[in-house]
């Protein structure tokens, strides 16, 4: 009697660690074969090209911020939509900080080749921080897990930002800012930087996304070694 | 025969997060916690290996280990769980310093990573008492 228990256990046990074998086996089947957007392979011989900062501010502002990010992480997004708007109203807008921003476009995120095409596209006409704001405002809409063909997205952005769209399908199709991506990516890989976003204040490098407080202190910090006072003390924290 | 199914749903997990830091899964699905941010940054490399790996490699070597206890000819072999209360003993400890690691040095908390921790710690809680079974017994 207990010998056929056991043996009724044992067929028991068996089916289920087969169970969990196929479903676990499937379900990584299934993550590792789905289309992963972009569809493209990035040429790993691909020429260098010019590293290319984007940036906002005034020239003559006393402290300089880099910023390196990725469009497809989702740090970057959250620093992107919830801290960045006060670092542009309270710091930037007040001349206090000019702001450049690096793509780094990180291997695992099959869509941010697409999505740094289009804005170094809208950058050409004069538009990249409409559609840097526009990419991290609906990145849920157009990353790896919301599609594997971002091009539809990424043109109908252009047009919502009223680019010339013969020009900005021209640029977008041709790819020829891939060079200058990779360029980007390069100039962040030779600065050390290995997390994104991550952000260079007063020369030292600060990894992940940072609140506006940190941001407002570092500012102040580097303002007071210039000797200068912080003009919008008055409100800006 | 729990340990060892719970061994394989770990198992998985780590394979996930490892075919994720290779590239062969494009972003990680994660609800809850900053995935991401655990998984990119410079403490998921160990000895130049992505920590997922070994976390694939303890898996294994778990799962052989719990499927071996499982063999009538082990069952009441004390060795044989104590081998198993080492082995997922040193998941716990591991678990412990990578969530140490997320909490105060990346802050950001990985959920599968939370979910291989919970694992490793029934399995261990499960192989103690499986060891303190063995003792009676066979005292």
């Amino acid at each position: 009697m207990a010998t056929a228990n056991k043996n009724a256990s044992r067929k028991q046990f068996t089916f289920l660690l087969v169970a969990i074998g196929i479903v676990g086996a499937a379900a990584l089947g299934y993550v590792a074969t789905r289309p992963k957007g972009g569809g493209e392979a990035i040429d790993p011989n691909m020429p260098l090209g010019t590293a290319q900062g984007f940036v906002m501010g005034s020239p003559d502002a006393p402290v300089k911020i880099v910023e390196f990010a990725d469009f497809e992480c989702p740090a970057c997004g959250q620093f992107a939509t919830l801290t960045e708007p006060d670092v542009r109203a309270r710091l930037i807008k007040t001349g206090q900080v000019q702001y450049t921003f690096y793509v780094f476009p990180l291997p695992m995120h099959k869509n941010t080749w697409p999505a740094s095409n289009a804005a170094y596209c809208a950058g050409e006409q004069g538009k990249f921080w409409e559609m840097h704001d526009r990419l991290f405002y609906t990145q849920d809409l157009w990353n790896t897990l919301a599609t594997s063909s971002p091009d539809k997205k990424m043109k109908g952005y252009a047009a919502d930002l009223a680019l010339d769209m013969g020009k900005f399908d021209a640029c977008y199709d041709s790819k020829r800012n891939y060079p200058n991506i990779k360029a980007s990516g390069a100039e962040a890989e030779q600065r050390g930087i290995d997390e994104t976003p991550s952000f260079i204040i007063g020369g030292k490098k600060y990894s992940g996304s940072q609140p506006y407080d940190k941001i407002k202190q570092l500012v102040d910090e580097e303002l007071a070694k210039l000797g200068k006072a912080d003009p919008a003390k008055k409100g800006a924290k | 025969m729990i340990i060892a199914t719970l061994a394989l749903v770990g198992l998985y997990v780590a394979m996930y997060l490892w075919l994720y830091k290779i590239g062969i899964v494009g972003s990680l699905s994660c609800k809850i916690g900053s995935c991401e941010k655990v998984n990119t940054s410079p403490w998921a490399v160990l000895f130049g290996v992505p920590v997922a790996f070994w976390g694939v490699l303890y898996y294994i070597a778990l799962f052989s280990s719990a499927c071996l206890c499982t063999l009538e000819r082990f069952a009441a072999d004390r060795r044989a769980a104590l081998l198993l209360v080492v082995t997922t003993g040193w998941g716990v400890l591991f678990s412990g310093w990578l969530t140490y690691l997320e909490l105060a040095i990346i802050h950001a908390v990985c959920m599968y990573c939370v979910i291989s921790a919970i694992l490793v710690v029934i399995m261990f809680a499960l192989s103690v008492l499986e060891l303190r079974v063995t003792r009676t017994t066979a005292g």
